[in-house]
């Protein structure tokens, strides 16, 4: 019994972090309709923040403002250029452009970072575990755990209960009545950009504490983000919540059953919610005018 | 920063500019010393970029300074050193030592970190009569089927350290109730069938073998498992992230100090893994051919040396470029510097009796494969408060069983 619990937790946490992973492109990807393959080299530099920082010894929990921020500021200086001349432009061009810069920028990293594994000094208070019917649990997952699902509810209520989240749904659909009624559309893509950087960043602070931090964690991020946001279905945020869940669970149920196949029988489960789903499990609803 | 460094830099911003570019030619040498015999060409292939590239950056560290250190050259001939990148994919191997010795004419490659672009250039060297020092790559069938007659391995094969393995542990630890997790590749494969052989053949009894894809995320499932099963010990291969990932779950959830760790050496890399991994993981033991701790003179000037250019231990790879260059000078010695009959090369070779940074090494004439002793190391807490591979135990003159196994 406690085993199935404990199984389940796991799971629950690998759907955070698939969930984490996922959330930055996903918000570009459905509200901006850009295709962003810096993501991965974004949570990277995330990991990396997060390591150097709490290497110098301040205040650990700043680690996470500091992995956001470095991020958006990022995300600012891209937009400005070269993103800005390409959001108009076919997803095609989109990849090729941000699949170029996530090359430069895996290499920038390993010149400023070193090409070593790097793991974040987790402080005492998070180090240790929780004892869930007699079985140690680490408290980091559970931080983890808890911090995802607070970044999802925020990112909900941001954009589907707040004017400023109706502002950039609207400029999705029809970005010129939404200039029409005095509103710098400009600005809005830029903040979005901006917080979906931020938001790669400090999911790869987080994650770096069970992923570690070293080159080539870009690119199997940038996977993982793409399956969960592609299962989950474009242009739908829910629909990334759910796709995790149900990848997470998955994924760690198919390693206990056979982890030399888990891959395999991931991968099966994904295909076949995809034939299921050819838009994903949670797909955009399109209204025309 | 220490010197080096700066040079290694210098490399990575030029080879973020143009991919897979060649390190011309530093001359590491004083001119030649007479003899008229010109550079001696080293071509040194190893992944500088992809999963190894921390690994193969160690690789180069190690040769550098073999070469920094020997002033006058190789044999009176100064050297030359073409470094080339292999990505850790067997295709781009087999280019990039076709070019290392169709267009730079080397005359001796050496190098290689992933076991498969070992044997994907061994047909491409064998066919040219190329002498090559494999010093990374550790598939056992270098040694037995595809081993070739100008083809040298100055570094261990998978058997001698998942067969040595097997054996400490079920005399040391326990016969019964081990579990076995590892990288599902050629590699993993290897350690762990040696590992079950040896274990076997001493009494031991093998419960549930796990094996995980390269690359695996988390670790918790499968350590959840074993937290039920309650196994003796666990015996387990990773490299890389993946063993720093591996390791370090294995201390969040609590299973080191309660469940013993037996693993390959390379799961507990001086270099590459324990400095990212917690100190929980104290007590590990794991057998393998390296270790700072080594107890021969050749070792402790090594160690001395490297951490003076680099401000870190050694790991295996740091050790395998620094022992290729000795190997190849000490063989170059003895022929006078004249590579030119490979067959006199060859004997010169089998005939070394070095002792090297691993320990004493020679040669089999059978394979060309390096006998080396095997240490059982038990990661122990520094006085620095850092992990250190401390040697508990040594084999003498482990020698693989060759193609006859």
């Amino acid at each position: 019994m406690e085993y199935y619990v404990i199984q389940s937790l796991n799971a629950l946490v690998f759907a955070v972090i698939l969930l984490l992973s996922g959330l930055g492109l996903s918000v570009v990807m459905s509200l901006m309709n850009f295709v962003n393959l810096t993501h991965g080299s974004l949570y990277l530099l995330g990991s990396y923040i997060a390591v150097f920082w709490m290497a110098t010894g301040q205040p650990w929990y700043l680690a996470f403002p500091a992995a956001f921020l470095g991020g958006a500021a990022a995300g600012l200086i891209l937009d400005r250029f070269p993103f800005q001349l390409f959001y108009a432009r076919t997803h095609l061009m989109q990849v090729l452009l941000t699949y170029g810069l996530s090359v430069v920028f895996a290499d920038l990293m390993r010149w400023g970072f070193g090409a070593h594994i790097a793991t974040p000094q987790i402080p005492e208070l998070l180090r240790g575990v929780v004892f869930i019917l007699d079985t140690p649990f680490p408290i980091y997952r559970l931080f983890v755990l808890a911090s995802g699902v607070v970044l999802a509810a925020g990112l909900w209520f941001l954009f589907d209960r707040t004017i400023w989240g109706a502002v950039v749904r609207a400029c999705v659909v029809d970005t010129r009545i939404v200039e029409a009624l005095g509103i710098n559309t400009k600005h809005v893509f830029t903040a979005v950009l901006a917080l979906s950087c931020g938001l790669g960043a400090l999911s790869g602070a987080l994650g770096s504490g069970i992923l570690a931090a070293f080159p080539g964690l870009d690119e199997e991020i940038l996977i993982l983000a793409f399956i969960v946001v592609v299962v989950g279905g474009l242009g739908t945020f829910s629909g990334v919540a759910v796709s995790a869940l149900v990848l997470g669970f998955t994924m760690t149920f198919a390693k206990m059953l056979s982890p030399e196949f888990s891959n395999l029988m991931s991968l099966a489960v994904m295909a076949g919610i995809l034939i299921w789903r050819p838009d994903g499990l949670i797909a955009a609803t399109r209204r025309e005018v | 920063m220490p010197l080096s460094d700066f040079t290694r830099r210098r490399f990575l911003a030029a080879s973020a500019a143009t991919a897979g570019l060649t390190v011309g030619g530093l001359p590491f040498a004083a001119p030649a010393l007479g003899q008229g015999k010109g550079e001696l060409r080293i071509g040194l292939l190893t992944s500088l970029s992809g999963p190894f590239a921390s690994l193969g950056e160690s690789m180069r560290a190690g040769l550098q300074l073999y070469l920094a250190q020997a002033k006058d050259g190789i044999a009176g001939r100064p050297v030359r050193l073409t470094v080339e990148d292999d990505q850790a994919k067997p295709e781009e191997g087999v280019r990039k030592v076709r070019k290392l010795i169709e267009q730079d004419k080397v005359d001796i490659v050496c190098g290689v970190i992933h076991s498969g672009v070992a044997l994907a250039i061994r047909d491409v060297v064998a066919a040219s009569n190329t002498l090559t020092f494999i010093a990374g790559g550790s598939a056992n069938n270098l040694a037995r089927k595809a081993a070739s007659r100008y083809v040298f391995r100055p570094t261990k094969t998978n058997w001698m350290l998942g067969s040595t393995a097997g054996t400490w542990a079920a005399e040391k630890i326990s016969r019964k109730n081990v579990i076995t997790i590892a990288a599902d590749y050629a590699a993993g494969r290897e350690y762990v069938d040696d590992f079950v052989a040896s274990f076997k053949a001493a009494g031991g009894q093998i419960g549930r073998q796990l094996w995980t894809p390269l690359g695996t995320t988390d670790f918790a499932p499968l350590l959840t498992d074993i937290a039920a099963a309650k196994p003796d010990f666990v015996y387990t291969f990773f490299a890389g992230s993946d063993a720093v990932r591996f390791l370090q779950q294995y201390q969040d959830y609590r299973l080191a100090g309660r469940i013993p760790l037996v693993g390959t050496g390379a799961a507990f890399d001086q270099e590459d893994v324990l400095p990212a991994v917690g100190a929980g993981i104290k007590g590990a033991i794991n057998t393998f051919h390296q270790s700072p701790s080594v107890p021969v003179a050749a070792n402790k000037l090594f160690v001395d040396a490297y951490r003076q250019a680099r401000g870190r231990l050694p790991g295996e790879f740091s050790t395998s470029g620094y022992v290729a260059g000795q190997v190849i000078a000490a063989a170059a010695e003895k022929v006078q510097g004249d590579l030119t009959d490979k067959d006199k090369v060859r004997d010169a070779v089998l005939g070394l009796d070095l002792e090297t940074p691993y320990g004493p090494m020679t040669f089999d004439p059978k394979n060309n494969q390096a006998v080396l002793n095997i240490y059982v190391n038990e990661v122990r807490v520094g006085a620095d408060g850092k992990l250190v591979n401390e040697v508990v135990h040594t084999f003498n003159g482990v020698r693989d069983p060759g193609a006859t196994a």
